[in-house]
Formats: C-alpha cells, structure tokens, sequence
C-alpha cells in the first residue's frame, strides 16, 4: 500500500504544481488583454468603423476567463489537497465550461486576425479617410475617429497611405472629392514636418522629392500591434489550454481514485 | 519675319525618380538647359506650349505676345501657353528647380483673367509640349513636340476586394483543429469518469470489484446482536420477551 501512497502523493503534487502554473497564467493572460483593450496604439477606430471587432471581443471575453482560471486554480488546489470529490466534481466542470470559452475566445482572435489584410485596410482609408458630407451622426462620427486615427498613425509613424502614396493617386477617394489633385497628390501629413508641425518643402512634397515626403507604407505600422494582439490572445489562450488539457485529466483520474 | 529657327531638344518628362511626376492633373517635365543659347536676347522670353496630341500638328506659333493662347482657351483652343520665363541678362542660368510642373496653380482659371497662367490640366490628355523662345518682334526659335504624355486615370475602391488570399491560413487552422480535438477528448473523459461511477454506483452495491482493486475501502462493520428490550434478561434472541409466566 505505501507504493501508491507515493503514487497518490506524487499525482496530487504534480496537480497542485499544474494548477499553480494555470493560476499564474490566468492571471497573465487577464492582465495581457486588459492591456489590449486599453487600445495603447489608438487603431481601435479602424476596426470600429468596420463593426466587425471580433478581435478585441476575444480579448475582453480573455480577461474574464483568465480572471475564472486563477479562481478555479485556487479551487483545484483545495480540493486537491484535501481530497475532497465534490469540491473536485466542481472544479472540473467549471473548467471545461472556461475550457469552452477560452476557445471560443482563440478561435475568434485568429480568424480575425487573418481577414485584416493591406486591402482591407486600403479600401476602408479610401472609402472613409476625411470623409464630409451626409450620412447619419454615428457614422459622421466614426469617420472622424478613423480619419484622426489615419493622420496620428502618418505624423508619428511617418508614413503614408497603406502601400505608399501611390495609393492616392492609383485610386479615386473620399479624400479625392475634398481635396484637388494638383495641390493634394497625397494628404498633407504625408509630407516631412518641421518642428512647427508644417511640411518643409510643401512643393517638394507635391512632387515627391526624396526627403521631403514619407515613401513607405503605414501597413506595417498597423499589422505590427495587431499581430501582436492576436498571437498574444490566440496564441497564448492556446498554450494554456494545452496545458489545462493534461492538468483537467490527471485530475480526473485522481478524483476516481479517492475513496467516498 | 523669319520662321523661328527648330532645334532639335525634344521635351520630356522629368527622368528622376518622382512619384508626383505624373498625376491625375499635372506632370513635370525636364528643365531644358542652355537650349536657346544661340539665339536668345536679354528681352527675350521662353514660353511652354501645351497642346492636345491630336491638335499639335495645327498649332501656329502667335505672332505676338499679345496673341498667346491662354489656359482658358484650352477647352475651345486645344493649347495653351504658359509657364513664361524670362530670359534676361544671363542666357544661360544657373541650375534652378530641375522641373518644370505644368499644372501647379490651382488659383489659375478661377477668374476669366488674360494674364497666362498655370492652371491644373482638365482631362488626362494625351498632350503634346514643346518650348518657344519669343522675342518683341515673335518667335525666335522652338524646339521640337515632344511624345504623347497621357495622365493618369484613378481606379473606384470599389474594385479592391478585401478578403485574404488564402481563405482559412494555417494558424487558424491549426489552432480550431487541436483545440476542437483537445476539448472533445475532455469533454470525453468527463462523460466516461462520470458514467462509469454512476454505473458501478447502480449495479455494484456495498464492497467494490476488482474494478476500483486498488481503492482502500473500509468493511462495514457489522454490529453484534440487537440489543434485547429491557426488563428481559438471558433469553436467546428472535424469542421475543415475555413477562415471565406464572406457574399455571
């Protein structure tokens, strides 16, 4: 009998570790899409005006699961120590119910993450970027938040458009209805500033002069946070279900181990 | 007067590498260097002529400057001049701007004005170009038209098809593969660890089998005889007590 005495101390030792572990990336995993959602590179107005935010409702549907692993690790810990069948009963369909969201949160984060190409982004700038005119309030609205969005990204990035300026002049525009094209070829923040907050060479920048004009694209600019928040939700939630799939079935076995 | 002496400078668009210098409205040309050296005077002027491709061939030089086609004639004209430089004292200056942007001047064309100007371009052409030296008495020299320059024409966002070029990468293909196998094995297990206790709990009743063989399980210790209703004493149980019976 003292031989699975040790067997029985060494599963409950090696559960404990494993809930310590998921307590401790739950709580990571909270913390890392509350910073998501804090939207620290300002984008979140590109996804808005598009309505299709699946991305960050990955992220808030993380910070609760994150939230309910550390809960239910601490659970688990108990349970485990004490032996305890309905404690551990509890914790393991709480678990797979958390299982089941955290998946639903990877899967959307992903999948998302792969429709936001550079056309996708094109299109929505062309079609939104200082966009006037009728339409309802909360899409006036939107448009203001993406063309803000869109002039911050080109200032602090120094960049323009989304492949380069090129991309004004190959297609007509929102912009293109406000703006002529013999004095705007590209919008004015695409020119090189002065510490006054004005382009240099206003001429040179029409013209596209090197050094008085942004030639690279705003692309990589975007797709660099984004992958960064999908690979941290998806990613990340992924390695903790792997990981919560071995803990979830040696606590299983060990619950069909103790006695009544 | 003279015809105006032909050189043989054909104007053309600007070699550098500038992405601004053909656009929906404007185009930059090369800065010709020294071309009228031998010919120009102190008063002289150089002028631009832009005409549409197909009216270039009818193009007559004007007589005078007083006579030059303006940018609000194009429509009806078919050319213009434009872009007057003079030539003054140094015939041939100093390296200036390396272009020549035909079109910058927005605030062109607004008023009906008779002075020339620089007005942005209505249509993308083809257009012709070519330079005249004009003196006081006319044309002194010109150079030859240059190729058709065509402007162009902007494409509607709405062709731009947004969706990913390979439907369903492999990250998420990978990550709804393991996770849906992952989450039914579980969901698996639970059902079968649940099951089976439930089934050994209906059909196994009291001490297990060899199922659960390593579970330590206490006997149910089973309890000595009944305890006998008092005021009886001594008889054997299942006997029941009686009041001891009088002696008949």
């Amino acid at each position: 009998m003292a031989k699975s005495d040790d067997g029985i101390h060494i599963l409950q030792g090696l559960l404990v570790f494993g809930n310590v572990v998921i307590g401790i990336c739950g709580i990571a995993l909270t913390a890392e899409c509350i910073y998501f959602v804090s939207n620290p590179n300002g984008l979140y107005p590109l996804l808005e005006a598009t309505e299709n935010k699946d991305i960050y409702a990955g992220a808030w549907i993380g910070i609760f699961v994150g939230f309910a692993l550390f809960a239910l690790a601490v659970l688990g810990i108990i349970g485990v120590i004490k032996a305890d069948r309905t404690l551990l009963l509890v914790y393991i369909i709480l678990m797979l119910i958390t299982y089941a969201f955290e998946m639903a949160s990877c899967i959307t984060a992903a999948t998302h993450r792969d429709s936001l190409t550079p056309n996708f982004f094109l299109k929505q700038m062309l079609e939104r970027y200082q966009k006037s005119g009728t339409g309802n309030s909360s899409d006036k609205s939107l448009d203001e938040r993406l063309t803000q969005t869109w002039d911050n990204l080109m200032l602090q990035n120094k960049c323009c458009g989304v492949h380069g300026p090129s991309d004004w002049q190959e297609y007509t525009s929102a912009f293109r209805v406000e703006h002529n094209d013999a004095d705007f070829p590209w919008p004015h923040n695409c020119c090189v500033m002065n510490a006054q907050g004005s382009p240099v060479s206003l001429d040179g920048c029409k013209l596209g002069v090197s050094g008085y004009y942004n030639s690279n694209g705003c692309y990589d600019a975007i797709s660099g946070p984004m992958n960064a928040h999908a690979w941290g939700v998806a990613w990340f939630g992924f390695a903790i279900l792997c990981w919560t799939f071995c803990v979830l079935l040696g606590t299983m076995f060990y619950w069909s181990q103790i006695d009544y | 007067p003279a015809p105006p002496a032909l050189l043989p400078y054909v104007p053309r668009l600007s070699p550098m590498a500038l992405p601004g210098k053909l656009t929906a409205t404007t185009f930059a040309l090369e800065r010709p260097r020294c071309i009228f050296q031998q010919h120009s005077s102190a008063s002289d002027a150089v002028w631009l002529v832009v005409a549409f491709a197909n009216a270039s061939a009818s193009f007559r030089n004007p007589p005078s400057r007083a006579e030059v086609p303006l940018y609000q004639q194009l429509p009806t004209r078919g050319s213009y001049m434009t872009l007057e430089t003079a030539v003054g004292t140094d015939p041939c200056p100093a390296p200036g701007p390396a272009v020549l942007r035909v079109g910058g001047d927005t605030a062109c064309g607004a008023q009906a004005g008779q002075d020339p100007c620089n007005g942005p371009l209505p249509s993308p052409g083809p257009y012709r170009v070519k330079f005249l030296l004009m003196g006081c008495q006319g044309p002194k020299a010109e150079s030859r038209w240059s190729e058709p320059i065509l402007l162009p024409r902007a494409s509607s966002p709405s062709a731009i098809d947004p969706r990913p070029v390979r439907a369903g990468s492999s990250d998420v293909v990978v990550i709804s593969s393991l996770l849906a196998s992952l989450g039914a094995v579980l969901a698996l297990a639970v059902l079968s660890t649940l099951g089976a206790e439930v089934w050994a709990a209906l059909c196994h009743q009291g001490l297990g089998t060899d199922a659960f063989a390593r579970r330590s399980y206490r006997t149910h210790h089973i309890p000595p005889a009944l305890p006998l209703p008092t005021g009886c004493g001594g008889s054997p149980p299942g006997l029941g007590c009686f009041a001891s019976c009088p002696p008949a």
